[in-house]
């Protein structure tokens, strides 16, 4: 095979072979070969600048994207500019061997940033509670190095437990392979589609509970269960909590995205790790971790054991306020029982607020209905338990507890120096147990005597009240959340009534525009999320599912504590509040602007400068620019050196023998063109027939009248850039040619003293069309050069092109509209190639700039309408 | 463009089987298999024109199938399709002779532009060989008359 292929090779090496006529089909079979080759490095290119267009708007960081958004992308402009290197290889063989070690180089430079990975600083897979502090949340997760903090540091009485660390975390994850799976699946799946993030959700979970915990590990965690039984001197169960490491970026809190298990025993302790640790995988933990652009890699799932306190009472309390960095009052949230039901939001909990003046005091105490209450089984497990008349009306603390409650809360945060979020549980003696506490993030209020109802609005007022979870405004209509699976029917925009304010709600925030429940307060988790999205939140609505309708569209002032009938404009523009962008200067935000470095800057912009050369191609970019150039000077040369007539440059005849030649690169003729004209009618070109027909549109009216100034300029440019002396260029550019095929066409043109190129592809595949215009130069002062440019330019952008411009140099690309609106735009560039010639001359002249812009945009406004 | 044989060799049955269905709506004759041990027994005893396959499956992976492959029919083009974006391998692919190396999820109408680009290709190099063919014959035949 190897010899018949050489023997190939030598027999279709045009450099030594002349051509012979008996050779006529092979020969073109061979430029087939050629164009097809040409065509599938063109629609690399295409493909690589598409994806570094979405790269340069996913860096803008308004919109989320994931980690496998930056991988694909990287990857598949690697493919595309490999693709362009090995075409332009076939077109000439051995001429652009160079640019193989510069792929590389870029490539590498690529991968090491992509594979960059967080590095543990210890290998030991459980540490005890005692061991830790606030330093040690790489080992421990920021929950349980926090927590540690607490009981060593300030020395708070916390449950005894241990930690299973982020290194036993990776040794679960690499001894099940479990990584890339999780990245392949993540991969494949749309981001913005609920229903895929859904069922991917569930494949992960079911993937990680079905895993097997390494020997190794087991023992570990059996040893420190051992130990701990003999700390407390007999059985134990203990509560199982996610921390985190990774989560504990600036202004994001993770809340309540992970799970957590109560009151384990032994025997299920193994099973319970894995479902912390599946809980990583939740809908509303993939969802929060993409919309604030953190990798899943870089999430280690810490797992605190901690021995079970059977609570009286237990709550959340926060040491300010989280809606208002004006109010410093101490909130502490209480139900009865186990404090879970004050964090998942579905019970309604008492409220106790203290003063720190004049001195530290309760000042208020809210005390409501507590229906019912989580208590612990003995052997395992928690039960939900209806109350009785007198424990459901009695207040759940006594008033010397929430004075304690408050001190503790004074002590943590002036401690850390900031304000807590502090979660704890009191014991059948009394004694207060710290089972959490971590920064509490206040938000900026505005003018706080605002909050006054306007009466102009008060007939559209439904209802009134509650408690402001997540200050600001917003309005749409009425999405009534029920089971679980309503999470994929919810509509962008809606406003979410739910009864309880769960933490599975979590995942619908990014699309809400505002959330009322009826039970939770600003404790919970779901309050917590609300406020980092900026997602207006008013809780404790009562009988809002009912009195609000599937639909009807309403406005929810969360900061004034009102809902609205209809939209009200005026309430949503001064909220002040706005949706943070949440994506600039996260991780994934972070890796996407240092992978772009190598890939998105073009330095390559003068083919005719020295420095157009493969050594100075140091983005994929570069390389793309110049083997794009490269490939066309190829195509061009090939053809036109080459003595074979059906394929040698032809000179267009239209009425008259025209200064515009065209080649034909495959299947751009009718019929075979014969002597050295080819005639309009036997074109057969899509691209090159619209510009043509948008060539010949309007006439001229001659160069423009222009001031002595600008022919003084015109002149002196004449004697001193070479560029514009005859025979210097490559013989590309010295006529105006058409390079052509079906569905392609590249013009390189010189009319009047600037240069420009079209180059388009327009078939039935819309996403592979471009229409790609360069242009460059004029005769007239860089002063007046620079003005037309820009003058184009705007010109362009009206039509949609994405326009750059460097110097006096002009980039524009059109892409992926259909056939019928590309030959438009087509037809339009001819329009402009032949009315902006020597416009440069009038570009100081503001009376004539505006009267040629004006009669640009009337003509163009014509062809629009025209056909 | 006439019809032509494309084998899709995926360990994902799911996936697979809608895409098959997707494929032959598009008057593709497509067939499936699920490992690249599968996919070379089918290339023994069938016509393929076009192999698109994923890279990482059980048993043999993608790029070692397509080693395989490219060694005993260096004339069938194959294209990779995978949810492994991952540049190493992309380029490992590509330098052993992959046409493409595409990420799910990928858009339908692009992967059949794909086909069709491979295709013609492939048809571009079967018609030289033709022709080298021809010649091969007819610079024999006078000799053997002599």
């Amino acid at each position: 095979m190897k010899k018949i292929r050489n023997f190939f090779k030598s027999l279709f090496s045009f450099d030594t072979q002349p051509e012979e006529p008996e050779n006529i089909e092979e020969l073109r079979v061979a430029f087939r070969e050629r164009y097809h080759n040409f065509k599938l490095l063109l629609s690399a290119n295409n493909r690589s600048l598409e994806v570094m267009a979405e790269m340069e708007q996913a860096l803008q960081g308004d919109r989320t994207f994931s980690m496998s958004f930056v991988r694909s992308s990287a990857t598949s402009i690697s493919v595309n500019v490999f693709r362009m290197i090995q075409s332009l290889q076939q077109l000439a063989p051995d001429k652009y061997a160079e640019l193989d070690a510069r792929f590389v180089t870029i490539e590498q430079s690529v991968n090491a940033i992509l594979k960059q990975t967080r590095t543990l600083p210890t290998g030991r897979l459980i540490l005890p509670l005692n061991a830790l502090d606030k330093d040690m949340a790489e080992v421990a997760g920021s929950k349980m190095a926090n927590l540690g903090e607490v009981k060593n540091r300030i020395h708070l009485k916390v449950p005894a437990g241990f930690v299973i660390t982020s290194s036993a975390f990776k040794r679960f994850m690499d001894y099940n392979s479990l990584q890339v799976e999780i990245d392949r699946k993540l991969q494949s799946i749309d981001s913005d589609d609920i229903e895929d993030l859904y069922s991917f959700s569930a494949e992960i979970q079911q993937l990680v509970i079905r895993s097997r915990i390494p020997d190794d590990l087991e023992a570990a965690i059996s040893g420190a269960w051992e130990d701990l039984e003999a700390e407390s001197g007999g059985k134990i169960t203990v509560a199982l909590r996610s921390s985190a490491l990774g989560e504990d970026a600036e202004g994001s809190s993770f809340a309540g995205q992970y799970r957590s298990e109560l009151n384990v025993s032994f025997e299920h302790v193994f099973q319970a790790y894995k479902e912390v640790i599946a809980s990583k995988y939740s809908l509303q933990a993939i969802t929060y971790r993409m919309n604030k652009g953190f990798r899943d890699e870089d999430i280690l799932m810490c797992v605190g054991c901690l021995v079970m306190v059977d609570a009286v009472s237990g709550g959340v309390t926060y040491s300010r306020s989280p809606v208002s960095n004006r109010d410093d009052s101490i909130f502490i949230n209480a139900v009865w029982g186990l404090p879970k039901s004050v964090v998942d939001g579905s019970v309604a909990c008492d409220l106790f607020v203290a003063s720190r003046q004049p001195q530290l005091s309760i000042v208020r105490k809210d005390i409501c209905l507590k229906e019912r209450k989580f208590v612990c089984y003995p052997q395992e497990g928690v039960c939900r338990m209806d109350l009785t008349d007198e424990e459901s009306t009695r207040p759940c603390l006594t008033d010397d507890q929430a004075q304690q409650l408050a001190e503790i809360a004074v002590r943590i945060e002036n401690h850390y120096g900031m304000a807590q979020d502090i979660e704890w549980a009191i014991a059948g003696s009394g004694a207060i147990h710290i089972l959490q506490s971590r920064p509490l993030k206040q938000i900026h209020s505005g003018e706080t005597e605002d909050t006054a109802i306007d009466p102009e609005l008060k007939k559209l007022l439904i209802v009134g009240g509650g408690i402001t979870a997540s200050p600001g405004a917003g309005s749409g209509p009425v999405y009534l959340g029920d089971r679980g699976v309503d999470v994929l029917a919810f509509p962008e925009g809606a406003v979410l009534v739910a009864r309880q304010a769960l933490p599975r709600w979590a995942s619908l925030l990014t699309r809400a525009s505002a959330v009322i429940t009826e039970q939770g307060g600003f404790a919970g988790h779901l309050a917590n999320v609300a406020r980092e999205f900026g997602v207006p939140a008013l809780f404790g609505i009562p009988d809002a599912a009912t009195i609000l309708k599937q639909g009807q569209v309403i406005t929810v002032d969360a900061s004034r504590q009102a809902v609205y009938d209809g939209l009200v404009p005026v309430l949503l523009s001064d909220t002040g509040v706005s949706k943070t962008c949440l994506m600039k200067g996260s991780p994934v935000h972070e890796i996407l602007k240092q992978v772009s470095q190598h890939i998105i800057p073009l330095h390559l912009l003068d083919p005719d400068s020295r420095e157009f050369c493969p050594a100075k191609c140091s983005t994929f970019h570069d390389i793309t620019r110049f083997i794009h150039e490269k490939s066309v000077i190829e195509m061009f040369d090939f053809g036109k050196d080459h003595n074979f007539s059906e394929r040698s440059s032809k000179q267009l005849y239209y009425r008259v023998p025209m200064q515009w030649w065209v080649l034909n690169l495959d299947d751009g003729f009718k019929e075979e063109a014969q002597g050295k004209y080819v005639t309009l009618d036997n074109i057969d070109s899509i691209p090159m027939k619209s510009f043509w027909k948008g060539f010949v549109a309007i006439p001229w009216d001659g160069p423009p009248a222009m001031d002595r100034k600008g022919m003084m300029a015109v002149m002196y440019q004449s004697t001193t850039n070479t560029a514009l002396t005859p025979g210097v260029r490559s013989a590309y550019s010295e006529r105006n040619y058409f390079m052509i095929s079906r569905h392609y066409c590249s013009l390189s043109s010189r009319l009047g003293y600037h240069f420009s190129t079209i180059e388009a592809l327009i078939s039935e595949r819309p996403r592979e069309n471009y229409i790609s215009f360069q242009f460059k130069g004029g005769a007239a002062d860089t002063n007046r050069k620079l003005r037309r440019v820009h003058f184009i330019k705007d010109i362009l952008e009206e039509l949609g092109f994405r326009v750059e411009i460097k110097e006096d140099h002009l980039v524009s690309r059109l892409e992926n509209h259909d056939m019928a609106h590309m030959e438009k735009q087509m037809e339009i560039l001819g329009y402009l190639t032949l009315h902006t010639r020597q416009l440069d001359m009038i570009m100081t002249n503001p009376v004539s700039v505006n009267y040629y812009r004006n009669k640009l945009r009337k003509d163009i406004d014509t062809m629009k309408a025209g056909d | 463009m006439e019809g032509f044989n494309v084998l899709f060799v995926d360990d994902e049955v799911d996936f697979l089987e809608t895409l098959l269905k997707r494929m032959k709506k598009r008057q593709l004759n497509a067939f499936g298999v699920n490992s690249g041990e599968d996919a070379l027994a089918y290339l023994k005893d069938h016509v393929v024109d076009i192999v698109v396959m994923d890279v990482r499956m059980p048993g043999m992976d993608g790029i070692e199938t397509l080693r395989k492959i490219k060694k005993t029919n260096p004339l069938l083009e194959v294209i990779m399709l995978t949810g492994h974006a991952c540049l190493e391998i992309a380029r490992e692919g590509m330098e052993v002779g992959a046409f493409d190396y595409l990420m799910k999820p990928i858009n339908i109408d692009e992967l059949l532009y794909k086909l069709q680009d491979a295709f013609k290709k492939k048809s571009i190099q079967m018609e030289k060989i033709k022709h080298l063919e021809e010649v091969m014959i007819s610079s024999k035949l006078p000799q053997s008359d002599d």
